[in-house]
């Protein structure tokens, strides 16, 4: 007999904490920067169409809207190497106390933010 | 598979207000997660006025004085209130926990009170646990030894006993299973932390000869690795155990074994 019964709301009813937060963002930037990394890949191979294409592109990214994506994808990628590194160390067993991961996931989210203005001072 | 939005016969929709009769000045709103199987309507919340001057501190006593003086109707687990059995675990201001153990004043505003995430709900707060036992099962979690002599005890250093500590005070409430979205998503697969727990602790047992077994048994793709060290079940365990460390533990025995 099939359970018609109603599912228990989940997503919808259970509180954020630092930790998921960060699992969460780590996978959304994961799949944007495979993405990005794509999109870079088509920008370097138009370069062997020609001026005119690559000057297309060079426009596009000198716009705020395309400086706001550069600044972004900085980000993301910043997000996702600081916390990869957070789930290695997990992976050799450490860091696993509530207050280490609360520790670790703020530092994670900050730090991202750092790094993305370090890179956009170092690039400019 | 990843479900976001509840099904149609899960949408929960708005109960029924119960006003405060008492005249308290003291007065707290709990909203309370109801569904009646008899009548095939959808679930609701129902909002009960709890007059807090005369009710005990924890929030298994808030939902006894709501069967007792407000609605008698209201369904739910519990036992022995004292964070033994594990019976009223349940979801308490978006985090789960036992009633018996969590203070009502550590809740900010309305207190809202559901089910345990994403199980099937047999009346109010009352979740469907035989899946989760049936994976408990299924870890074989009793002692096998090859020794032949079952008269005699098999001694245990002190050391191979603190390996036990962190793992057998587990009441299998389910907090933490239930807290945790890949066993939300992938709960008839993956065998959620708080089976994973016990699954390490029979591992680690020294008196235990099936080690190597057990711990084939559990290497699965869906069995354990779905874990992405969200954190969830940790910050949910309501004696304060910390499945993600036992089931990175596994993979770590697993990764140099």
């Amino acid at each position: 007999m099939e359970n018609n019964n109603p599912l228990s709301p989940h997503i919808q009813i259970y509180r954020w904490h630092i930790s998921s937060l960060v699992s969460i963002s780590h996978r959304i930037t994961g799949v944007i920067n495979i993405i990005a990394i794509t999109i870079i890949c088509v920008w370097v191979a138009s370069l062997l169409l020609g001026e005119t294409s690559y000057e297309f592109t060079k426009v596009f990214l000198q716009s705020i809207f395309g400086k706001f994506i550069i600044l972004g994808l900085t980000w993301s990628f910043s997000f996702q190497i600081l916390s990869e590194i957070r789930h290695l160390i997990m992976d050799l067993g450490y860091g696993f106390e509530l207050k280490t991961t609360k520790i670790t996931g703020l530092a994670v989210i900050i730090g991202s933010f750092i790094l993305t203005i370090l890179i956009y001072l170092l690039g400019k | 598979m990843v479900q976001i939005n509840l099904p149609e016969n899960s949408k929960v929709q708005k109960g029924q207000y119960y006003k405060d009769t008492t005249g308290s000045k003291n007065i707290r709103k709990v909203n309370i997660y109801r569904w009646d199987p008899s009548t095939g309507q959808n679930p609701r919340v129902d909002t009960y006025e709890v007059d807090m001057d005369n009710c005990p501190s924890k929030v298994l006593d808030v939902l006894n004085k709501i069967k007792n003086e407000i609605d008698p109707s209201l369904a739910y687990r519990r036992s022995c209130a004292h964070g033994v059995c594990g019976s009223c675990a349940m979801n308490m201001d978006g985090k789960n926990g036992l009633a018996c153990t969590k203070p009502h004043s550590e809740i900010k505003g309305d207190i809202n009170i559901y089910p345990l995430p994403h199980l099937k709900v047999k009346k109010d707060l009352i979740g469907d646990l035989s899946g989760f036992f049936k994976q408990y099962e299924s870890i074989e979690p009793w002692l096998k030894t090859n020794t032949k002599v079952e008269t005699t005890e098999i001694i245990q250093s002190k050391k191979d006993r603190e390996k036990l500590d962190g793992a057998y005070e587990c009441i299998m409430c389910a907090c933490c299973s239930t807290s945790c979205p890949s066993y939300w998503w992938n709960g008839d697969k993956y065998l959620g932390p708080a089976v994973l727990l016990q699954a390490y602790r029979w591992i680690v047992d020294s008196r235990d000869d099936e080690r190597k077994e057990r711990l084939k048994k559990v290497a699965d793709e869906l069995k354990l690795y779905r874990c992405h060290t969200i954190m969830n079940c940790t910050n949910a365990c309501p004696k304060g155990l910390n499945p993600a460390k036992a089931i990175a533990e596994l993979k770590k025995m697993l990764a140099t074994s």
